[in-house]
């Protein structure tokens, strides 16, 4: 009987201190995770706040004006949305369809002894700094734009209805286009190794039921392979997107940093985080506010891009009969 | 046939002769440098079940392989030899894969359903080989979903993802999947050891109606499902046929010492 007491209390004792240790772990994860929605959060009303004079000032000029203007003290948002947006898409439509070859390539086809060395040259693409990828542009590749891509774009494409007016003007180098071509570079290997890691996922069982039907690899990769990978893949392309959007370094050196609104992507432009980044040193006052309520923007683009990802995705399972 | 198939027809109730769909004569399979397939010799009769069974590693799901030249999407594997469908050599380069696959189907261990709709599953297959209607689409996936014996239980939900199905629904699916080509030859690689005993029992009763339409070649590990399904068995072991005739036969009174340890349990 005492035996039998004593045990329960041991145990008694054993279970209270459980219950105090799962219940500090527990806080301990819960403030982790809520740090993250703090700085979230932190970062947007401090640049909410920072840009509100520009932004609740002039009313809705600021997002529908093109026209940036220290001298006059008037500022619009539209060329530098408009530079980011344009040169992001540019990236994703480039690096997308790049990036699903290299990962199919390395899945599918290669074989083993090519496989390592690519994996790695793509992960070291990835380590590069931008500030470097910024001066490859500058002194490489805009040279090499001017020289060669512009004038034939101009001769070529820029000749046809319609989408000609995307590829008129003078062969700078720099603009919208290069701009574009470098953040496709920097975010491929994003895309390409999470699209590589998820493609190893596929049973191989799925992909020889596919064959055993008479498809092609491309078919396999196209309708099963890629299918079966929506989620991680869509995933993939948006994190790609997201740092696209924000880079700064590199597509300050070859935009070209000007404000204007130009259908052709030849011409420069300029993009949110290259607007900040050149031009802080020498704000003050309202010019300060109008580039911080700029931050802000950025803020509300990516979160309308990532809104869009959600829908792409739930659209995309609801085709596949995920009720 | 051949020698050794009529050698060991002369069972106690011998099939119906049936002519060969399947003619393998003097087969190799390398897989680098291992000599998987040795040799084999054998006449698979049309519109029977053929088994085959022997222990793990003994080549038989290689064999199997080689009847769609599945195997031909990896790199290092090689045939030897003739595998003759209709009398054409299917080995021949020259014998197109998209002909081949259209004419013998497979359906794997698992069941393997693609991240699509239940009738996408069919479809998917049909697009590849024919162009068809809306309307004679919808009747060919009906076809091969009653043919499967699946149609009762999923004729609701056809927009649904084939994912949401059961093991066994989703093995008839591959099933149907593999017949809505209305192929000739049906393969199928232990379609039941990753299902539970009842859908088991409804594959294998599925097995016994399609044979009236299809030639079929199975691969199993379970000698009481070989006696129960097929009407031929082949007992491989270590890359070599070592025996191939009516199932009463191999499963009562082999010729073969060796069989006969292996179906009495004695090693395997």
């Amino acid at each position: 009987m005492s035996v039998a007491s004593v045990t329960l209390d041991s145990n008694r004792g054993r279970d209270r201190t459980d219950a105090r240790n799962d219940a500090l772990f527990r806080w301990a994860l819960r403030f982790c995770a809520l740090l993250v929605l703090a700085a979230l959060l932190g970062a947007a009303l401090s640049t909410l706040w920072g840009g509100r004079e520009v932004l609740f000032g002039d009313g809705w000029r600021f997002l529908t004006s093109a026209q940036w203007n220290p001298v006059e003290n008037r500022y619009g948002a539209w060329a530098p949305i408009y530079g980011t947006l344009v040169t992001s898409l540019i990236a994703i439509v480039i690096a997308v369809p790049l990036s699903f070859g290299i990962a199919l390539f390395l899945t599918e086809i290669a074989p083993a002894w090519l496989r390592a060395p690519i994996g790695t040259g793509i992960e070291l693409l990835a380590a590069i700094p931008s500030i470097i990828y910024g001066m490859w542009g500058l002194f490489v590749f805009v040279p090499f734009m001017a020289a060669h891509v512009d004038p034939l774009l101009d001769a070529s494409l820029g000749r046809l209805p319609w989408i000609g007016t995307l590829f008129q003007g003078p062969p700078l180098g720099l603009g919208l286009l290069t701009a574009g071509i470098v953040l496709a570079v920097m975010i491929v290997p994003f895309i390409s190794s999470v699209m590589r890691e998820v493609f190893q996922t596929v049973p191989v069982r799925l992909k020889e039921s596919a064959y055993a039907l008479g498809s092609t690899t491309w078919e396999v990769a196209w309708d099963i392979v890629l299918p079966y990978t929506r989620q991680a893949v869509i995933g993939g392309i948006f994190l790609g997107l997201g740092r696209a959007l924000g880079e700064t370094m590199a597509v300050t050196f070859v935009l070209g940093n000007a404000y204007g609104l130009t259908a052709s992507l030849l011409m420069p432009g300029t993009s949110i985080s290259s607007s900040i980044a050149n031009e802080f040193n020498e704000a003050a006052g309202l010019h300060r506010s109008a580039l911080i309520a700029l931050g802000f923007l950025l803020f509300v683009v990516t979160f309308i891009v990532l809104l869009i990802a959600r829908w792409m995705l739930r659209s995309l399972q609801r085709k596949a009969g995920k009720a | 046939m051949t020698d050794l198939a009529t050698a060991t027809q002369s069972g106690s109730q011998p099939v119906a002769p049936a002519p060969a769909k399947i003619a393998v004569r003097n087969l190799q399979f390398h897989y680098r440098d291992f000599h998987a397939v040795r040799n084999v010799h054998m006449d698979i009769p049309e519109r029977q079940v053929t088994a085959i069974i022997g222990p793990s590693g003994c080549g038989k799901s290689t064999l199997l392989r080689v009847f769609n030249r599945i195997y031909a999407i990896y790199p290092h594997l090689r045939a030897e030899g003739e595998v003759r469908l209709d009398g054409e050599n299917i080995l021949d380069p020259g014998y197109s894969l998209n002909r081949l696959r259209s004419k013998v189907g497979m359906v794997f261990q698992k069941p393997v359903p693609f991240p699509m709709t239940i009738f996408e599953n069919i479809a998917y297959g049909i697009r590849h080989h024919e162009s068809l209607s809306r309307a004679d689409m919808d009747v060919r996936v009906e076809q091969a979903l009653r043919a499967a014996a699946l149609w009762d239980e999923v004729k609701d939900k056809l927009k649904h993802s084939a994912l949401g199905l059961s093991g066994g629904q989703q093995q008839r699916l591959c099933i149907a999947r593999g017949i809505a080509l209305r192929p000739q030859v049906l393969l199928l690689d232990e379609p039941t050891s990753a299902l539970d005993p009842i859908a088991t029992g409804r594959i294998e009763q599925l097995i016994e109606e399609l044979k009236r339409d299809y030639t079929i070649v199975i691969v199993t590990h379970n000698m009481q499902q070989a006696a129960r399904v097929s009407d031929r068995t082949a007992f491989m072991y270590m890359g070599e046929l070592i025996e191939f005739g009516d199932t009463e036969k191999i499963f009562t009174k082999p010729d073969k010492k060796q069989t006969e340890d292996y179906i009495t349990g004695r090693f395997g």
